[in-house]
């Protein structure tokens, strides 16, 4: 690609590099933007968009590179030279103050106060003429709690453009937003774009890259895989440039045995806004994932299975008899087996010993008359430690904390395998793993389907984890489902092409 | 197979011994401290001074059982001084009304009522403990006054549990204190109930997705601490031949000091009840041993204020150099 006229860029950087505890996370990365051009920045998770951006907007220093802003060339920036600059972030989590009103937020934090009096005359001006600027009408005393998501967002801009901003860095906008409100959005980044700013768009969504952005430059593994014009890249271009192989590197399960017997399904099941209509089953010795983006209501649906919404609409059944699942232990009760997606938070007993945190679930079974005894946890710990290649000090008092990431979640799936779960319901059950256990935990899942002939249901968000280890794939978006594909028609294209 | 579970096994004795040493640096503290009380005063080495210490620890003992149980749950009971005191007066209030036994049933009646208020304030309103039971803390010590009418009411001929020695020379409350002590150390360890409590306090949301019924769980907690200061109530109030209304008072600073001295953690998830039991006699010392030599009682309250401050430090020091280590 051809490095166009340094005087046209709003903002350049070239040649970043950025290591984090040793690990180089961007390995020499390019980033141009022109006055009124909307950049759309893709990659998987990890390929380093996040902190690119950040590196243009002053939160880290690069090791390498330079930026060059307003005919300055500069090492680093810090968050207050780049306001300075112009460069604003606008964030997925919004960083209002909802108990105050619309003006009051677009004048946050420069209120043009006088010997401490606030002049109430301006903050109103400047925020009718920063919205006026976007082409949005919105009631400025409204107090900013009462207004939808979107229009928080529109506040967000507002305030950006109030301060002059000229680099606007959107990350994933239209994730929280409804498609009315994505309209607005869009209409208001056309404005900007007339009145000069240029803008990086981080999304997923393949179908918005045309659609809003002029150049689209695709981040993989820390490098650019791709710089193009984004009204004529194809939607494949994009998806392999962003996985950087073929699919076919990525492969299926070897074998896939004979399905049995229903043992869950749902018939159109709902909850308030996360989902509704959704319909599956489950059966003996079968992986089945449900596949979407975060915020697609997958979680949702894993965790109406296992008791955590009991006001969901909708029928469930279990082993062919109506399963009314009000809370966890009505779902432990019948079997049911339960990886939460925030493994610190939900799932482990950190300061614990690891054969606690594995025995847990059993303990019903261990006791007799509420006594019980060490022995049964130690010996399921040298049971499942060996079974599932769980390495750590071959102590089962040692403290879970100790593990490394992915041994925590082998403990935390064997807890229910010794539980005798003959359901497992896995929300994201390799986030925060490494390769190593990843590959592992696929093994174990497809081994325990098979071998003790139980039903897995997993939710997640990364599609190659779908093609490695599920015999059927749900793709939702936005709380309905959208495709479905079976065996070895699960491929990184049609999930990622049915999920945009 | 046969090999690995011998290294293993190896490596279980081996780690067994790890769990001594928390409370090593106490027995040390503790024989220390025994050692200069014995040097300092000539009264301190006798049978009887024991037996004195035991049975003045015995109140705050009972209490710090279900209390070393709350706290590992992460849970604290700021109540129990107060409690005692008004299950006390209550004692004193139906002994003249009706009958010494009519008092007797109305302080555990109250006492499981006054653990099940603070209980369902706590599990079912999700008020914060520490919170709850301050407040409960002052409501029960204005009730003292209010039903006792301020003045210390006599209760004549209970002198069972406070004075009588029936079984090796020991007053009955010292039994009672071993009995509930080596109960609880054994419900800690060896039932679902009492290892419930370790992972509730180590992390509650998690525990809640593995099937343990944390809000049953600490209700019986709470309960058991109401029913612990109705015992200490009464035990005060046969120790004394009558219910004042300012007994007990700071009950609540012992106790909670003797178990965060023990080893359990303010953060849940940590402790031991043969741990409470060490924080306790080390303070029963420390307190005898200043009586002993004369030091007047403010300084003691004084001592007590700083071992629990120097306990609490130990505490947050063990807790981040666990998470940085181990």
């Amino acid at each position: 690609m051809k490095h166009p006229d340094k005087v046209m860029n709003i903002i350049s950087a070239s040649g970043i590099r950025k290591s984090f505890g040793g690990v180089e996370v961007l390995h020499g990365v390019d980033l141009y933007l022109a006055q009124g051009e909307v950049l759309a920045l893709l990659g998987e998770n990890g390929a380093g968009k996040s902190t690119l951006v950040k590196i243009i907007a002053g939160d880290y220093v690069p090791d390498e590179g330079t930026i060059t802003c307003g005919g300055n060339e500069f090492s680093s920036l810090d968050p207050i030279k780049a306001r300075e600059l112009g460069i604003r972030m606008i964030f997925q989590e919004l960083n209002d103050a909802p108990t105050l009103t619309v003006a009051e937020n677009i004048s946050l934090g420069s209120w043009g106060a006088k010997n401490g009096f606030v002049s109430w005359k301006k903050i109103n001006e400047r925020a009718e003429k920063a919205l006026a600027l976007l082409g949005v009408n919105l009631d400025i005393t409204k107090k900013v709690a009462d207004l939808r998501i979107g229009e928080r967002q529109i506040i967000e801009i507002a305030r950006a453009v109030s301060e002059n901003a000229r680099v606007l860095v959107f990350d994933e906008p239209t994730a929280a937003l409804s498609s009315a409100e994505t309209e607005r959005l869009f209409s208001v980044i056309e404005n900007l774009r007339t009145k000069s700013v240029g803008m990086i768009y981080i999304t997923h969504r393949l179908d918005e890259v045309a659609r809003v952005a002029d150049r689209v430059e695709v981040l993989r593994d820390g490098s650019v895989a791709l710089m193009a014009n984004a009204k004529t890249a194809s939607r494949g271009e994009l998806v392999s440039a962003m996985i950087g192989r073929d699919a076919s590197d990525i492969s299926h399960p070897t074998d896939r045995p004979k399905p049995g017997a229903k043992i869950l399904s749902a018939t159109s099941i709902g909850l308030d806004r996360a989902f509704s209509g959704i319909d599956f089953d489950v059966r003996e010795g079968e992986v089945v994932a449900l596949y979407g983006k975060v915020g697609s209501g997958t979680a949702e649906v894993a965790e109406t299975i296992f008791g955590l919404h009991p006001e969901h609409s909708g029928n469930i059944e279990l082993n062919g008899e109506i399963f009314e699942p009000k809370n966890p232990n009505s779902a432990i009760d019948n079997l049911i087996g339960f990886l939460p997606a925030d493994r610190q938070r939900l799932g482990a007993f950190m300061i614990r010993p690891v054969a606690e945190n594995l025995g847990v679930p059993s303990w019903p079974r261990y006791s007799k008359g509420g006594i019980i005894t060490i022995d049964p946890e130690e010996k399921a710990y040298l049971n499942w430690t060996e079974k599932l290649k769980i390495r750590s000090r071959n102590d089962p008092k040692q403290k879970i904390a100790t593990l490394s990431g992915g041994n925590q979640q082998k403990v935390l799936l064997a807890r229910w395998f010794e539980g005798n779960s003959k359901l497992l319901v896995l929300i994201e059950p390799t986030r925060g793993v490494d390769v190593g256990a990843r590959r592992d935990i696929y093994e174990t899942l497809r081994k325990s389907a098979k071998e003790q002939n139980i039903g897995i249901l997993i939710t997640t968000s990364d599609h190659e984890e779908v093609v490695q280890v599920a015999d059927r794939a749900i793709v939702m978006a936005k709380g309905h489902t959208v495709a479905e594909f079976k065996g070895n028609n699960i491929t990184v294209e049609s999930l990622i092409s049915a999920a945009s | 197979m046969t090999s690995d579970t011998q290294k293993s096994s190896d490596a279980m004795t081996k780690k067994k011994g790890r769990s001594i040493p928390e409370l090593f640096a106490l027995t040390v503290f503790l024989i220390l401290l025994i050692a200069f009380f014995s040097f300092a005063s000539e009264y301190f080495l006798d049978i009887e001074n024991a037996i004195n210490i035991v049975t003045t620890l015995s109140v705050a003992g009972i209490i710090a059982v279900p209390g070393t149980m709350l706290l590992i749950a992460g849970q604290v009971d700021l109540s129990i001084g107060s409690a005692a005191a008004f299950l006390g007066t209550m004692v004193g209030v139906y002994a003249i009304k009706d009958s010494l036994g009519v008092g007797i049933a109305a302080a555990v009646v109250i006492g499981i009522i006054v653990g099940l208020v603070n209980g369902f304030l706590i599990t079912k309103l999700q008020v914060n403990s520490l919170i709850t039971t301050l407040g409960t803390l002052a409501i029960l010590r204005g009730l003292c006054y209010i039903v006792g009418g301020g003045q210390t009411i006599m209760v004549n001929d209970f002198t069972f549990l406070g004075l009588d020695r029936p079984f090796l020379n020991l007053p009955t409350s010292v039994v009672i204190f071993v009995f509930i002590a080596i109960i609880g150390g054994l419900v800690m360890k060896y039932t679902t109930f009492g290892r419930s409590l370790y992972v509730i306090g180590a992390n509650p949301a998690a525990s809640r997705l593995v099937g343990v019924r944390n809000s049953r769980v600490l209700m019986i907690c709470f309960v058991l601490s109401g029913l612990s200061t109705a015992a200490a109530g009464l035990i005060l109030t046969s120790q004394l031949g009558a219910a004042a209304p300012m007994a007990a008072t700071g009950l609540e600073l012992s106790v909670i000091t003797a178990i965060v001295l023990g080893g359990a953690s303010l953060n849940g998830g940590r402790g031991t009840i043969s741990g409470t039991i060490l924080g306790l006699v080390i303070i029963g010392v420390l307190n005898n041993g200043l009586v002993l030599l004369n030091v007047d009682t403010f300084w003691q309250d004084v001592a007590r204020g700083t071992l629990l401050i120097v306990a609490v430090t130990f505490d947050q020091i063990r807790e981040r150099w666990s998470i940085k280590h181990k």
